[in-house]
């Protein structure tokens, strides 16, 4: 355990390194992520300035909605720093035939893949997504009690792993399909959906794909779990979707490792 | 790490690779042309089994330094990957070290290594220190032992300057070499090199060489190596094992490769000036005339008799009598083979 | 050159060149003719979100429309948005040029005797084209589901204004990219600009919402919004625009004058492309690539 500590250690070292030697660059990809970031914040916005609310009587007014569009951005930017940059390097290396001097190495595959680059750049909308939660916070008509406090971590936690596993179910495809240039784009496609309140997801069409996203794929679960917990009143209702998101985490860690191992024993090697 | 008890050291002759009816098959789909076919595709997909290893049996000692040689796809790279356990066969057994490979137990991949000449394992934006660095963690090498072998290895190379810049910056015979520097850092058991050496000039060819030939003897490390060319396994390898579609076509000794599979011996004699060509063909062997030059393939078994004759005639400057070249052996052996294949396919 | 010399210049020789240029780039698509339907299909779902986003937004303030939009309008404007940008958006364009300036590559294009920004149109509009024949199904089957959320068509003036539009957003928003990448030629890293652009364009352009929610934005000049300076840039022409003809958000006289000025922006970026190709090859042969 400490071994893996030390040699993730090494690997962010080392892509700091390379960051620093970039520096323009980076800051660049700083830039370019708080800029997306900015123009969906300035469109929310604008949105309420013809709305009270998201939804009649759901709870999603201003402020509570900001406090959940900085719960997302923590989330994905931890995401996006820790485990998106090698999942997408993988489709490279699986290409390339770079997969095979991992599997000579004596360290667990997954960890090596999952995590052997670090995108410190993506840390710069998690960072404004702090600031943006405490400010959000502290406007709402409500303060969160200590025990939302306590408990929203926990939940945040629970989103990452959820959304780790479904990269590295993405990745294992990869690994399958011998190809995939579009694994970005489908990553996006697929967290769109948690980008909103589950509450939206309404109707008769919305209906079913509220289910389908909360309990099949349980995208809708990562960021509306945590938001509910610190950005609308703590009820007993809560602890309901904490115990879900605890639930589907796990499930998602361990689902993920068992299709990885599988992928990686029909893994063929790209002929040199 | 390993043997420094002399009482463990392991005899001569023990086996450190053991395969045995190796087989990897491959299957292959195929990808239709057309609209129409490429949306039946998705439901029904036509494939066809490629067999790139075929039935593989063979040994290796420890200390040995085994040349796998053969054209291109006929199996080389797919039999180290799976003695490397990066595949997993589809018949057969095969033991490196005692493990099955494609088990991949750690304590397995901390005993061996492989480079591949085509791909880049160092992290490429930073100095290879930090490579070597992560090496170290990941193999789990203690501090002092680590530093030894790593000067050790530096100053053999004499690529100390290099390994504290950016390996993006360095030349392919330096990156090659700092490759070899990362993969031995562990004292490995059995190294696996997959072309080693291509694409390098000449001089780093050498080094290369030599430095393998050093390392090997010092450590008594089992090596297996896949190349084309034939420098690398005249200045390496006792043993060659030739692969065709899969198959071992011969395993033995480089001197034997010689011996059996050519039947003369090349013989160029130097002339004053450009020779009368009738009075040249006249030896009855087949010759190649190049101005002064002329190029004579003489039986093994008649050149004690033709030679004096030869020699006996005007002007001749010089003459030299070689083996026929290692390149020209293997390639007649490939063409040899592909022909049998040719000929088995269409009777 | 030789070539040129020896033969004496026959009549549509450059509609010919033209032409098996178009083929040669239509052949080379065709072969990722699979990844394109289901890449097409895909690109609908963000619109999903999009729907229940606005449906929600309706269902909680009680006005009946957003800046002139009913619910249905809104949906029917995003589903228009992404055929207009269909038209308009040039996926690597500016890159693809920058970097052929940095890797050298379109040193070919100074000796070979074919016109680079001919070669990079015909390539676009062979992509396209082949685009369309793949996308048309994905986007047929969305645009009937949808169908309810639709105002009656218009009639036959604004239908030919609205293919016009599109026409016109092509080029725009081709010749805006490639002139983008022109720049390479005094730029050595050009994806800061491009980055610039593609942000100012996913706001300006009407891509994320109907640009007349930008009515209600001051600028600090009296009387003058965002949205009547946005009308004057020529970003809303690659999205926006179109998207409002149809739905005769923009009639008459206001029609006219708005295909004027994208029609101008047309020349202004066509020209400036011309002249940044000039000025930087000749830079590009005196200082060596």
């Amino acid at each position: 355990m400490t071994r893996y500590l030390a040699i993730f250690l090494t690997f962010a070292r080392a892509c700091l390194v390379r960051d620093m030697t970039f520096r323009a660059n980076f800051i660049l990809e700083c830039v370019t992520s708080l800029g997306w970031m900015s123009m969906n914040l300035a469109f929310y916005l604008l949105v309420f300035t013809y709305t009270p609310e998201i939804g009649k009587g759901t709870g999603w007014s201003k402020e509570p909605f900001f406090a959940f569009v900085a719960t997302g951005l923590i989330i994905n930017s931890v995401v996006q720093a820790f485990f998106m940059p090698s999942a997408e390097e993988l489709t490279e290396m699986v290409r390339t035939g770079g997969l095979d001097a991992v599997l000579v190495q004596p360290l667990d595959a997954q960890f090596l893949l999952s995590l052997h680059r670090v995108d410190f750049s993506s840390l710069a909308n998690g960072c404004v997504g702090l600031g943006l939660l405490a400010w959000a916070v502290a406007r709402m008509d409500h303060t969160p009690p200590p025990v939302a406090w306590l408990v929203y971590p926990l939940v945040v936690l629970c989103g990452i792993a959820i959304l780790y596993g479904m990269v590295i179910m993405l990745a294992a495809a990869t690994i399958h399909m011998g190809r995939n240039q579009s694994l970005y784009d489908f990553w996006f496609y697929l967290t769109n959906f948690s980008r909103y309140p589950a509450e939206i997801y309404a109707g008769p069409w919305g209906g079913p794909l509220r289910m389908l996203c909360t309990f099949v794929i349980p995208i809708l679960l990562v960021v509306n779990v945590p938001a509910r917990v610190i950005a609308q009143p703590f009820t007993g209702a809560a602890w309901g979707g904490v115990v879900a998101a605890v639930i589907a985490a796990i499930a998602s860690l361990v689902v993920s490792r068992f299709v990885f191992l599988r992928a990686l024993a029909r893994y063929r090697s790209a002929s040199s | 790490m390993h043997n420094t008890d002399p009482a463990a050291e392991p005899t001569p002759d023990d086996t450190v690779i053991h395969v045995a009816r190796l087989a990897k098959e491959y299957r292959v789909f195929d990808k239709p042309e057309g609209l129409a076919a490429s949306i039946r595709g998705l439901f029904h997909r036509t494939s066809r089994v490629v067999e790139a290893v075929k039935g593989v049996d063979l040994d290796v000692g420890r200390g040995e330094f085994v040349a796998l040689l053969g054209p291109n796809g006929a199996g080389k790279t797919t039999l180290l990957k799976l003695l490397s356990g990066i595949i997993t066969p589809t018949r057969g057994t095969a033991t490196v070290l005692g493990h099955v490979p494609w088990e991949r137990a750690d304590d397995f991949r901390r005993r061996f290594a492989l480079v591949m000449g085509q791909r880049n394992q160092l992290w490429w934006d930073l100095p290879a220190a930090e490579s070597f660095r992560l090496h170290q963690e990941i193999y789990r090498i203690e501090p002092a032992r680590f530093e030894k072998t790593r000067d050790e290895l530096v100053d053999m190379l004499d690529v100390r300057r290099l390994i504290l810049q950016p390996v993006r910056e360095l030349s392919l015979g330096e990156r090659m070499k700092l490759e070899l520097v990362a993969a031995l850092l562990h004292e490995p058991e059995v190294l696996f090199l997959d072309e080693p050496t291509i694409g390098l000039d000449v001089v780093a060819q050498h080094t290369i060489h030599e430095f393998l030939r050093d390392v090997q003897r010092r450590r008594r490390m089992t090596v297996m190596l896949t190349t084309h060319y034939m420098k690398d396994v005249a200045a390496l390898c006792e043993r060659v094992v030739v692969i065709t579609r899969g198959d071992v076509l011969y395993d033995g000794s480089l001197a034997e490769i010689v011996d059996r599979f050519t039947s003369h011996k090349i013989v160029t004699l130097d002339f004053d000036e450009a020779p009368d060509r009738e009075r040249i063909e006249r030896f009855g062997f087949p010759c190649d005339f190049r101005g002064p030059q002329v190029i004579l393939r003489i039986d093994r078994s008649r050149i004690a008799d033709a030679l004096p004759v030869i020699l006996g005639s005007e002007g001749v400057r010089d003459v030299s009598v070689e083996d026929v070249p290692l390149e020209e052996i293997v390639a007649e052996l490939f063409r040899a083979d592909s022909r049998q294949a040719a000929a088995g396919a269409s009777s | 050159m030789s070539d040129a010399a020896a033969m004496p210049a026959k009549p549509f020789q450059g509609l010919r060149t033209w032409w098996t240029m178009l083929r040669i780039c239509l052949e080379e698509r065709l072969v990722y003719r699979g990844d394109f339907a289901l890449g097409t299909l895909m690109r609908f779902l963000p619109i999903v979100t999009q729907v229940f986003l606005w449906t929600a937004v309706f269902a909680a303030t009680s006005r009946s429309d957003i800046a002139g939009y009913s619910r249905n309008d809104i949906v029917a404007y995003y589903l228009l948005t992404m055929l207009t940008r269909a038209f308009s958006s040039m996926p690597g364009l500016a890159t693809g040029i920058a970097r052929s300036v940095r890797d050298g590559s379109v040193k070919k294009f100074l000796i070979q005797p074919v016109d680079y920004v001919g070669f990079l149109l015909a390539a676009r509009v062979a992509h396209k084209l082949v685009y369309y024949a793949v996308a048309a199904i994905p986007f047929a089957l969305v645009f009937f589901l949808c169908r309810g959320y639709f105002p009656p068509p218009p009639d036959a003036v604004t239908i030919a204004a609205f293919l016009l539009s599109l026409v016109l957003s092509f080029l725009l928003g081709f010749f805006m990219e490639a002139a983008l990448g022109m720049l390479g030629f005094w730029f050595m890293e050009v994806s800061s600009i491009v980055f610039g652009y593609m942000l100012v364009q996913y706001l300006l352009s009407g891509h994320m919402f109907p640009i007349d929610l930008l009515r209600t934005v001051p600028t600090g000049v009296a009387g003058v919004s965002l949205a009547d300076v946005v009308h004057w840039l020529p970003f809303e022409y690659t999205a926006y625009f179109s998207s409002a003809v149809w739905l005769g958000k923009v009639q008459g006289r206001d029609l006219v004058a708005a295909l004027a000025i994208e029609a101008g922006w047309v020349v202004v970026m066509a020209v400036a492309c011309r002249i940044a190709w000039w000025r930087g090859t000749r830079r590009y042969s005196a200082f060596g690539g």
